[in-house]
């Protein structure tokens, strides 16, 4: 039996903004094991970033259970998720986010940095993600100085340089054009199949969708359907 | 830390024109307060120097009582000559006798009330300023007695010479209390100190002529001290305290230094470090809230950022020292830059010194001559130091808990 990475136990999260309450997710269970490459879709507003955000620990749930890796994060204090999240979990995002003053590598490094990782290790692991990437040409360039696809390759790098149990990745194809989204997803496939990270996506985007092994559809916030594919 | 250092110095070179402009605001304000800091030390030293240097001197021996009541009858006996001998033999110590009292100066057309000063014109040298200050002739010297031409000498200030109407080789009256207290003299010198007081108000003359009019015999009022390094004061005192009852056991002494004589003085020189520290405070609790606004604006525009710190693992309280550390970075740089251009510049106005002639009227009242020499203590140096590092984590608190008190998801969302 596949080990448990992610687990959400009828989680439900309720937004408020005066007496106004909005119900973003609504008793939602989810299951995410080792090499999954799975991804969350549905319409804008029905919860995908929500939930990727909960499992992730970004946020809390109003109510429900969070696991990753078997650890209840629900009652974590935000210092031990922040320590979960650097040791268990990385993170791609829509808008890429990589830091800016740094430079690529540096951004790759950074993790590695919080991790306690020797300075001459350090230097050597990012570069050598870097290269696997085919990115070593862009080592020293800041995100400045490079296009949207070139930095969300940088921020994959970034995400798997700390050895994390799973990649969530928010919408990582929005912003790019088709070719670029196409090499990026080649790359996490490669990465999910050749080096066995699990990846869990959020996405509305239908050449995510095609990749996907697993497809749980969410629509205002509970999840509608779900669709396993063989390879 | 060294990579926080290295995030939160790129982080300020990243809005650079705000930096740069909280940088020049800190810099100029501060070298503002050092030279107003520094122009108040200058003229306060002025004015103590001048005062020590003319009539307080560092350190005066009377008998005791004198100073509470300067009756003309309290004086040491024997023209004070053990006492000298005594003082100077501590090493760089010179003492002047002095015989005092209250008269009156009468020219042909005005009178003024003075303070008659008996000194011995090479002793009193040692030990005065006046003797520097002479513009036309010098002290009197002693008048030999029998010999009918000569008038005996007095010097005065070139203030009263004016009040007077009277120029060097005039003859002057001289009144002093008591059956011996008339005399007819002639100015042998005129003298221009700082102070304009002074100036209007002493009238040097011989110590025996001094002691002669006064009816004080061979006995003096006040034996004057100067140090080759006024520093040694403590140990002086200590020294006169401990041996001049030693010289003369019979005669009750008071030894004082100038801060005893002229306390509100000494409180001045306090009241301008005190002033220091005010400014500074001032200065830099204005700061605070410009620094603060930099940080804030520079911590709205990143919030996004900080949500993706935390998202890969940053601990809250690494996101604190980051934004500390940029707050702390600006402030001691502009704390830096200020002390390196308010030092220079009380240094140069230091050396060059100030031409005030404009107002010199008002400020040798005071007793501090046309020209002030602006000056710094080593304390007005750190202080602001300390006060920089203050300021920079008084400012950050707030923009600092702001960054770290949102949790990863709703940082992301900002816009």
């Amino acid at each position: 039996m596949a080990e448990t990475v992610l687990e959400a136990q009828r989680v439900t999260k309720i937004y408020r903004a005066g007496a106004i309450e909005t119900v973003a997710l609504s008793d939602v269970d989810l299951v995410v094991e080792r090499g999954e490459f799975s991804a969350l879709s549905g319409p804008s507003g029905s919860g995908k970033t929500t939930l990727l955000n909960l499992l992730g620990t970004l946020d809390r749930p109003t109510r429900g259970r969070v696991f990753v890796s078997g650890q209840d994060t629900t009652e974590m204090r935000e210092a031990e998720r922040a320590h979960l999240r650097l040791r268990k979990l990385g993170f791609v995002f829509q808008a890429y986010n990589l830091v800016p003053v740094l430079s690529a590598l540096e951004n790759v490094e950074f993790v590695l940095l919080l991790q306690g990782v020797p300075t001459a290790e350090r230097h050597r692991r990012a570069l050598a993600f870097l290269r696997e990437l085919g990115l070593a040409e862009l080592a020293e360039k800041r995100p400045n100085e490079m296009s949207g696809g070139q930095q969300q390759r940088v921020a994959v790098a970034r995400a798997i340089a700390s050895d994390p149990e799973i990649v969530l990745a928010d919408e990582p194809t929005a912003n790019l054009d088709s070719k670029t989204a196409e090499d990026l997803l080649d790359l996490m496939q490669r990465l999910n199949r050749e080096r066995g990270v699990t990846f869990l996506f959020s996405t509305h985007d239908p050449r995510v969708m095609a990749r996907a092994r697993r497809v749980v559809r969410l629509v205002d916030g509970q999840i509608a359907s779900e669709e396993r594919r063989g390879e | 830390m060294r990579a926080l250092l290295q995030i939160a110095w790129r982080n300020l070179w990243r809005g650079w024109r705000r930096s740069a402009v909280v940088l020049s605001a800190l810099t100029v304000g501060l070298a503002a307060c050092l030279v107003l800091v520094g122009w108040s030390h200058g003229w306060v030293r002025q004015m103590v120097d001048s005062a020590v240097s003319t009539k307080l001197a560092l350190l005066a021996v009377h008998a005791r009582g004198y100073q509470a009541n300067p009756d003309v009858e309290r004086t040491l006996g024997e023209g004070g000559r053990a006492l000298v001998a005594a003082i100077e033999r501590f090493p760089g110590a010179a003492a002047s006798p002095r015989a005092l009292g209250d008269g009156l100066v009468q020219s042909a057309r005005e009178s003024a009330r003075v303070v008659l000063v008996g000194v011995l014109p090479e002793r009193e040298a040692r030990v005065s300023a006046v003797a520097r200050s002479f513009v036309a002739g010098g002290f009197p010297e002693a008048t030999p007695i029998g010999v009918g031409h000569g008038l005996p000498g007095v010097a005065i200030g070139a203030a009263l010479a004016e009040t007077l109407k009277v120029r060097l080789g005039d003859k002057v009256v001289l009144h002093a209390p008591g059956e011996t207290g008339l005399g007819a003299f002639r100015i042998s010198g005129i003298f221009r100190t700082q102070s304009q007081g002074f100036d209007k108000s002493q009238a040097f003359l011989h110590l025996e002529d001094a002691q002669r009019l006064l009816g004080a015999g061979d006995g003096v009022h006040e034996i004057a001290i100067a140090l080759a390094d006024p520093r040694e004061l403590p140990a002086l005192t200590a020294f006169a305290l401990a041996e001049l009852p030693r010289v003369r056991p019979d005669e009750p002494l008071e030894v004082l230094t100038w801060k005893e004589r002229e306390p509100r003085l000494a409180a001045m020189l306090d009241l301008m470090a005190s002033t220091a520290w005010i400014a500074y405070a001032m200065m830099f609790a204005g700061m605070a809230f410009g620094i603060a606004n930099a940080l804030l604006m520079s911590v709205y525009e990143r919030i996004r950022e900080f949500g993706v710190l935390r998202s890969l693992g940053l601990p809250a309280r690494q996101l604190v020292w980051m934004v500390l550390i940029e707050s702390l970075l600006l402030t001691l740089g502009g704390a830096l830059l200020g002390l390196g251009l308010g030092v220079s510049a009380v240094w140069l106005m230091g050396r060059v010194g100030v031409d005030l002639a404009g107002f010199s009227g008002g400020l040798s009242q005071l007793g501090v001559g046309a020209t002030v020499y602006p000056r710094l203590e080593a304390l007005d140096l750190v202080s602001p130091l300390g006060l920089a590092l203050g300021t920079a984590l008084l400012a950050a608190i707030w923009p600092a808990w702001k960054a770290a008190s949102l949790r990863p998801a709703e940082a992301l969302r900002h816009v």
